[in-house]
């Protein structure tokens, strides 16, 4: 079932700035879809759009079939859960238990208790219920307000750029977390090798949307991507040198896990051995003609 | 907590609560601080009688010795009053005579000193939640805890441009007469007043999108134990007691 449909959708602020320009887009109910775009595409005014915070603009906005607009923005909101960029604009008790209670008691919501600990629980942060948050690491806090929205139960998760900042472990938890939430999320970011762990699909935005596909779709289209300011994760990069080497790469991998699932099923099918081309290279005076190759040595290295 | 080094020495600027935990007085219940050095201030500044006013001015050093909040910290902030004090004693002594303006210094300077080590001994959250459960208007209370808000990110804000401009070199500031010191220092306010309220919109929206209409209270509350209530009695009996010997019910 569709939980959010937006009709071309255009805004612009008020020194005549256009953030957004055109755009649709539709989410099924437990679909993960990626808003990848640079600094100023117009990401974090999207989700704040579909939050009600941005007003007015034209076009249609539809959360769980009710139309968005000045009027309806309070009550739909309780269907969203909008994860702030800096978690510090959204922590606001001396608790982190405080905290993750705030949203349901201001909606008067039943189970306070037990949403409490749910919220705790799924991000994993149980043991922090009696910690003071501006006390916490900012790859905690974020797992801290993330809980605060959890705790809202929402049928919509907006996360704006849910991984920056964050060291790479607290990244990969927090991708994982992500990954294993059952429930509608719009994720904007510019980090692409993590939007290709969470998402079913992506939609490339630069003001307007620029494509729309998998990730997959979104890494061959490198062209676009480039001209939308974003490049190619390196190891989509390395398998498309492996491709172009003749080795048959069924999925090209964005992640470096998608790179070491392909890279052993690479390996399965060649009889346990991944075989490297060795080239001799010599550089010498003169430009292109004097780049030379000795043809005829190659090496293999085996890998079981 | 921000802090950087720079040659031979360290700047850390410390949050607004840095005390209330380890202040004897940190686990008490609001409430019951709300109540007792209330009271105490009420009394204080009934008090006419000279030796009942340095009585109460004893009463409040004690009070603020057994608090445990640094000296240091206590005196810093009672300095940043005493011109204000000074003045109004000053203006008795001149008009009034000797001992009037003594005892404005002393009584002012004890309900000072109470007020200073129950804001210091308590999270100023705490403080609130506690002002609202003692049925203070939401409308006051919530004010209060947004504007707490909203002075903790001009004070981040500041404490980032302060940091930035250091590490860049800038030295200015001791002197009025360093007119670049002061267009930086201008620019500064300037930029501290724009990021900070980009900040307060974005948390405005924080609290919007967590279904946040007027009210901001904490969950968790618990009723005031044996402790808490001798605390707020002893200070109601002092406070009663100040009050008595100076409507000479008890002599």
């Amino acid at each position: 079932m569709r939980c959010l449909e937006i009709r071309g959708v255009s805004f612009s602020y008020r020194d005549g700035t256009v953030a957004l320009k055109e755009v649709s887009l539709a989410l099924d109910d437990g679909e993960k879809v990626a808003i990848i775009g640079p600094n100023g595409a117009g990401k974090s005014t999207l989700l704040h759009l579909v939050a009600g915070f941005r007003m007015p603009f034209s076009g249609e906005v539809l959360i769980s079939g009710k139309r968005l607009d000045m009027d309806s923005a309070d009550s739909l909101r309780r269907d969203l859960g909008l994860l702030f960029q800096d978690p510090d604009d959204q922590i606001f008790m001396p608790t982190v238990e405080e905290d993750v209670a705030f949203g349901p008691r201001n909606l008067k919501l039943d189970d306070i208790e037990g949403r409490v600990a749910r919220g705790l629980l799924s991000t994993g942060i149980e043991d922090l219920a009696k910690r003071k948050p501006h006390r916490l690491s900012y790859g905690m806090k974020k797992r801290v307000a993330l809980a605060g929205v959890m705790a809202m139960d929402p049928r919509i998760l907006l996360l704006d750029e849910p991984t920056s900042g964050l060291d790479p472990r607290s990244r990969k938890e927090l991708i994982k977390l992500l990954r294993s939430m059952d429930r509608g999320m719009l994720i904007a970011t510019h980090d692409i090798e993590a939007a290709a762990e969470m998402v079913d699909r992506a939609i490339v935005l630069d003001v307007g949307i620029v494509m729309e596909g998998t990730m997959r779709d979104l890494v061959m289209a490198r062209e676009t991507l480039e001209k939308a300011g974003l490049e190619v994760p390196p190891v989509s990069k390395l398998f498309g040198v492996l491709e172009s080497m003749g080795y048959q790469v069924e999925n090209l991998p964005v992640s470096m896990d998608q790179a070491v699932a392909e890279l052993t099923k690479v390996i399965d099918r060649e009889g346990k051995h991944l075989h490297a081309h060795i080239h001799e290279h010599r550089h010498a005076e003169g430009g292109k003609d004097a780049h030379e190759h000795s043809r005829g040595r190659r090496e293999g290295s085996k890998a079981e | 907590m921000i802090s950087m080094h720079f040659p031979g020495r360290m700047f850390e600027i410390h949050p607004l609560d840095e005390h209330a935990r380890t202040s004897r007085l940190g686990k008490l219940d609001a409430r019951a601080k709300l109540i007792g050095v209330m009271s105490f201030v009420v009394a204080c500044a009934l008090l006419t009688r000279i030796d009942l006013v340095f009585a109460s001015l004893i009463v409040a050093m004690a009070f603020a010795a057994a608090g445990a909040v640094p000296v240091r910290h206590t005196l810093r902030l009672y300095l940043g009053a005493l011109p204000f004090i000074l003045l109004a004693s000053l203006s008795l002594f001149l008009f009034v005579g000797f001992e009037k303006g003594v005892a404005m210094w002393a009584r002012t300077s004890a309900c000072l000193l109470a007020l200073i080590i129950l804001a210091s001994g308590t999270e100023t959250f705490e403080l609130f939640s506690g002002l609202r459960r003692l049925r203070v208007p939401s409308i006051i209370t919530t004010l209060l805890m947004l504007t707490h808000k909203y002075i903790g990110l001009l004070t981040d804000e500041l404490s980032r441009m302060t940091v930035a401009r250091r590490a860049r070199g800038f030295q200015g500031g001791r002197s009025l007469l360093d007119r670049y010191a002061l267009k930086v220092i201008s620019y500064t306010a300037g930029m501290v007043l724009v990021r900070s309220s980009e900040r307060a919109d974005n948390a405005y929206e924080g609290l919007k999108s967590r279904g946040f209409e007027k009210e901001m209270i904490g969950w968790r509350t618990r009723r005031i134990a044996a402790r808490e209530t001798a605390f707020m009695a002893g200070m109601l009996a002092v406070s009663i007691l100040l009050l008595a010997v100076q409507m000479e019910l008890i002599r």
